[in-house]
This record gives C-alpha cells, sequence and structure tokens, in this order.
C-alpha cells in the first residue's frame, strides 16, 4: 500500500467499524449473565460452556463445516473445469448461451432451487440428509466460481498459450503450468466465495434437509419463534475466533513462503 | 498445481477427520437403538434436558429436527423424505393437515395423562373431540406497551391504537390474519369472519391507523421493544412474555372486544414410523411435572391443569397470561378459512401497507 492521505485513512476506518460493530456487538452480549442482548448484568463463560455441553449442537456444527468444505472443494473443480469449457468454446452463440444459463442460476431466488431439488430428490428417491444437502450445495455453488474464475481466464494473453506451445509444452503442461497458476487467484476467491454461500445458506438447506440431519443456519432461523439464545452468540464468537486465527495464520504462512507471483514454477 | 492439489488433500482429510467426530458424536447419544422417534418441533421450543429424561425413561431415542414456519413444515410432511414421529402445527395447519390427510388418528388408550389438561382447551372447532392433536402450548393476541415511553395513554380497547397522541409509535406484526383480525376485532365482527363487507370496513378502519404506524415487521418487534425503540406493538403474547422479561416496564393487554386464541399441538404425522414411541412421547409431555418443567423453560402459557399447581403462583396467576374464563369468552380460535379466502386476505393487507405513508 502506498501512502494514503487523511480522509481516505478514516474513510477506510469508518467502512472497517460498520462492518466489525455488529460483530463485537454480539461477541460482548455472548458474555451476558443475563437472558438477553438489551441490558448487560454481568461477565460469565456460561454460554460458552453451553455449547459445549450440547451435544447437538456440536454435531450441527460439525454437519455445517464439512457440508461447507467438501461442497467449496467439488463445486470449485467442477466450476474452473466450466470456466475453461466457457472460454474455449469456439462456436460464440453456444458460449453465450452456456453463461446465461450459468448467470439465471446465480439470479434465481434460494425457495425456487430449494423446493426444485427436493422435488427432484422426491423423484429419484434419493434419502434427504446428508447426501440430498450436499449436492444440492455443490450445485448451487458451481455458478458462483464460475463468475470468479472467468475474467481472470479472460485477461489471460492468449500469446501466453502460444508461446508455451512454441516451447514445446504439451497441452496437458499447458493446462497445469501456465493456465492454472495463472487463474489461482480466482480459483481461491471462488473456493472461498463457494464456502461462505454453503456456510450461510438456509432456504435451500431447509428444503432438503432430513432424518435428523441439520445445519446451523436452518437451527438458528427455526428458534425465530422462541427467540435466540445467547448460546448461539457464544457460538458465533467462538466461530469468528477460529476464522481470525485461521486468517492470521495463512497469512504469516504466506509470508514465510513468499513466492513470485508470476513464472512458471517447477 | 501442486499447491492447489495438496489442499484439496487436506480438506478432504480433514472433513473424514470430522466425518468420525461426528459418528463417534452419534454414538454417544446411543443412535444405534433400533427404537426412535423423531421429533418436528419450532426452534428453543422445549426444554432440552426434557428429551434426555424421556430417553432415559423410555429407552427411546429421540432425534430433534426444527422448523420455522407452519408452511415450511407441512411441505417436508408432505414430501415424505424423514419419518417425523411427531409434530408441533399451529392450530389452522392442523386443519390444513387433516385435510391433505397428512395426521393420524391418535389412540387414547396409550394417552392416560389427558387428565392433566384444563377441559377448556379441549374438543375445539379446529379438531373435534380432539381426533389428532393434543395442545402443547396456548396463547393470544394482544397489545405489548411501554408506559415509560408513552404520556399516560392505556390500551383497554382497540380503538386506542387509533389515538392521534400516538403517531408514528405503533408497530403492527407482518401478518395479514393477525392484523385484519385486529381491524374486524375492533368493530365486533369475528375474526374468522368471511363476509366482504365486513372485511372491506376492517381494512378502511385500518388504512385510517396508518399515520400511527411505525412499521409493519416480524420478530424483530420483540428486541425493538426491549430497547425502547418503540412504545406500542400488536404481538402474540409469546413475544410479550419475552418482551417483559428482559425490561420490566413493558406490560401486554388482550383488548376487551375479543382477539385470538393460538395453539401449538402436538400431532403425529402419516410419515410415522413408530407409532407407539410418538404416543408415549405425547403421554410423557402430557406429564404435569414434565408441562411445568417445559413452560418454566419455553414461557408460554401451558394448557396442561395439573402443571399449573407446580409452578411458581406469580406465573399462573398473572391474566395477562392465563387470562380467567370470563376474559376468554371474547377469546376466537382461527379457522381454515380455505386458500380462496386467505388470498383475499393476503390482498387487503397488501392494500393496507400500500396506502401507508
Amino acid at each position: 500500500m502506498g501512502k494514503l492521505s487523511k480522509l481516505p485513512k478514516i474513510y477506510l476506518i469508518a467502512v472497517f467499524i460498520i462492518l466489525y460493530a455488529p460483530i463485537f456487538y454480539l461477541i460482548f452480549y455472548s458474555f451476558n449473565s443475563g437472558g438477553g442482548m438489551s441490558n448487560f448484568e454481568s461477565f460469565t463463560l456460561e454460554h460458552y460452556a453451553a455449547v459445549f455441553e450440547d451435544t447437538r449442537l456440536i454435531v450441527i456444527l460439525l454437519n455445517t463445516i464439512i457440508v461447507a468444505l467438501l461442497s467449496a472443494l467439488v463445486s470449485t473443480a467442477i466450476g474452473v473445469l466450466g470456466a475453461l469449457s466457457i472460454v474455449f468454446m469456439r462456436n460464440k452463440a453456444m458460449r453465450k448461451a452456456v453463461l446465461s444459463l450459468n448467470n439465471i442460476l446465480i439470479v434465481s431466488p434460494d425457495v425456487i432451487i430449494g423446493a426444485s431439488f427436493l422435488i427432484l430428490f422426491t423423484m429419484i428417491g434419493v434419502k434427504l440428509g446428508f447426501a440430498s444437502v450436499l449436492i444440492s450445495h455443490i450445485a448451487f455453488s458451481i455458478p458462483i466460481v464460475v463468475i470468479m474464475v472467468l475474467p481472470k481466464l479472460q485477461e489471460m494473453s492468449p500469446t501466453l498459450i502460444d508461446a508455451a506451445l512454441d516451447l514445446g509444452a504439451s497441452k496437458r503442461d499447458v493446462l497445469t503450468r501456465v493456465i492454472i497458476p495463472f487463474i489461482k487467484p480466482g480459483i481461491l476467491a471462488g473456493f472461498f466465495l463457494a464456502l461462505t454461500y454453503s456456510l450461510d445458506d438456509f432456504a435451500v438447506t431447509f428444503f432438503v434437509t432430513g432424518n435428523g440431519f441439520s445445519t446451523l443456519s436452518v437451527e438458528i432461523y427455526s428458534m425465530a419463534r422462541a427467540g435466540i439464545t445467547l448460546t448461539i452468540n457464544a457460538l458465533s464468537g467462538l466461530i469468528f475466533f477460529v476464522t481470525v486465527v485461521l486468517v492470521l495464520g495463512y497469512y504469516f504462512i504466506s509470508r514465510k513462503t513468499k513466492t513470485p507471483l508470476s513464472g512458471v514454477k517447477k | 498445481m501442486k499447491d492447489i492439489l495438496r489442499a484439496a488433500l487436506v480438506i478432504v482429510i480433514v472433513s473424514a477427520i470430522l466425518l468420525f467426530v461426528n459418528a463417534k458424536l452419534n454414538e454417544g447419544e446411543g443412535r444405534a437403538s433400533k427404537d426412535s422417534i423423531t421429533v418436528y418441533n419450532w426452534g428453543e421450543y422445549i426444554d432440552p434436558d426434557l428429551l434426555k429424561q424421556f430417553e432415559n425413561e423410555t429407552g427411546i431415542k429421540v432425534t430433534y429436527e426444527t422448523f420455522d414456519s407452519n408452511e415450511g413444515m407441512m411441505g417436508k410432511i408432505e414430501q415424505g423424505g424423514t419419518a417425523y414421529d411427531i409434530s408441533m402445527p399451529s392450530e389452522y395447519t392442523i386443519e390444513m393437515m387433516q385435510e391433505a390427510d397428512l395426521l393420524l388418528p391418535l389412540d387414547y388408550s396409550q394417552i392416560p395423562n389427558i387428565k392433566n389438561i384444563d377441559p377448556y382447551f379441549l374438543d375445539l372447532p379446529f379438531d373435534p373431540d380432539n381426533k389428532y392433536s393434543l395442545p402443547y402450548f396456548w396463547g393470544t393476541v394482544g397489545i405489548a406497551y411501554n408506559p415509560s415511553l408513552l404520556k399516560g395513554q392505556t390500551f383497554e380497547s382497540w380503538d386506542d391504537l387509533w389515538d392521534p397522541s400516538l403517531k408514528q409509535q405503533v408497530i403492527l406484526v407482518d401478518s395479514a390474519r393477525e392484523t385484519i383480525g385486529m381491524g374486524l376485532n375492533s368493530l365486533g365482527y369475528s375474526l374468522n369472519s368471511t363476509n366482504m363487507d365486513e372485511l372491506r370496513e376492517a381494512t378502511d378502519k385500518l388504512k385510517a391507523l396508518s399515520p400511527n404506524v411505525k412499521a409493519v415487521i416480524g420478530d424483530e418487534v420483540t428486541q425493538l421493544m426491549i430497547n425502547g425503540e418503540s412504545a406500542v406493538s400488536l404481538t402474540w403474547s409469546g413475544q410479550a412474555a419475552d418482551m417483559m422479561f428482559e425490561n420490566e416496564n413493558i406490560d401486554y393487554i388482550v383488548p376487551a372486544e375479543g382477539s385470538n386464541l393460538w395453539f401449538d399441538n402436538m400431532v403425529i404425522p402419516r410419515t410415522s414410523k413408530n407409532i407407539e414411541g410418538a404416543h408415549a412421547f405425547i403421554n410423557f409431555m402430557l406429564d404435569a411435572e414434565v408441562a411445568a418443567q417445559n413452560a418454566d423453560y419455553v414461557g408460554y402459557s401451558t394448557p396442561n391443569l395439573a402443571a399449573l399447581d407446580l409452578m411458581d403462583p406469580e406465573v399462573t396467576e398473572d391474566e395477562r397470561f392465563y387470562p380467567d374464563e370470563e376474559a376468554r369468552d371474547h377469546l376466537e380460535v382461527y379457522r381454515n378459512l380455505g386458500l380462496e379466502m386467505l388470498g383475499h386476505y393476503n390482498e387487503l393487507f397488501l392494500e393496507f401497507k400500500m396506502d401507508m405513508k
């Protein structure tokens, strides 16, 4: 980052405060011995203890994480291949059509996607539960990955591929040593977006869960009738803490192994 | 490329470990036992300790799932992908489920604890003779208000909401039946009215209320009232109880002209694979001590007479949540009016919302 003059700095700080204030507000009340999020009585850790005592909640949390990781992984793989095939399509009309189909999926409401998945699973007889949730999460994450990877591919100069071929690279080498390294930032962005998409999806998941399988968002939404407990605040606090640790860890690892951003790696 | 593959491998391994941990946790819960039931309920609507107690007493394992709306729950049961043994729909949904043939009749020889239920809450129009359902919790619709933010206004009747001094102070609930119903009640009509003239009159009267309406929202109202950001709201007694628990200034009243009496009931859906276990669960929940503990935890009004004796008298003598016979006479239960009529209600409600300045 270059030097920032005063005004942009203030603006940046304000934006971060707006983004983080609700999270800290929520975490602050997770230490409240009172029952709710209005008047802070005294400091307590009981809500954190409650999280670890509640086996059901832990199972649901693990379910959520497993589904998010696996669906992001699979949808990233499929999405990257999809983006590649869209870019290398010869037929322009065809390319436009596939891209439009992809974009329609992004803008269509979750409720409709969820309901149609439910009908589909019922028809082909998939048992509702882990499998049905995973499949549907993979499906709605793919279009996002495609959108994240496409710009990177389009910004790549075709001469790069020609050069690689001229230097005797096989088709496979071009893919693994030229294209993939070049679009890596897009792949990572797609993966993390798919991850967050899966973590906080409620509408689709609600339709396709069953047989005792549940995720956090379904669980939290269904508390609407009797009020959300501070246990959920505590859980959110823990998740936030883990996320921060992961991000910091990633930051330090990437600083240690400073890789040049360009060039072909052996 | 290599590092991407390595990262993918790590993710797969981590997921595998988590899956293993999950399986272990589920085993610890004793999910392996043959005898189990699946309960489908609103979130935070039962004391989790009671589920453990039920498992210990009967040896029947409980799988617990939650839903956030009657319509969503009914859709899942209709689809039949999960063998739900117990569900807790609201009264109008029970009528709809009955019409769709989604419910199994109850066998009272297996539910001796029915003797604990207040007869007043049995044999109601939405389920004559309680063929399919037994009450779980009940409540009313009324006005929650915070006198410390008001200038001494009181709310004996619905018409008090129209008082010009309440400009921009009233929050309504985003639900056609509750809001139009309030309009009907304030005119002395039934809140199950299907008479288009009465409905028109109620809607016009509601439009006159619009200068006082601050917002039409859902569950967020609880927090707004607690934080003192709004002074008056049309709300359900259960939400009012939550508000009062957090903010002692708030009071709740059911206006004298009448209002809605609502129920969440236990039913056995047609998807049930363990009908005996389901009956055992219903009977367990109707036990006096269990019902008392559950009512303490959830904070809603219990229909269980025997449980009332075991509860804190300060709660059970609170007229606002346990109104006496005379006050109850003015209350009406929602009937299922059919899709077409519901469409009319929704249209009129939309018309009212669009009319708001």
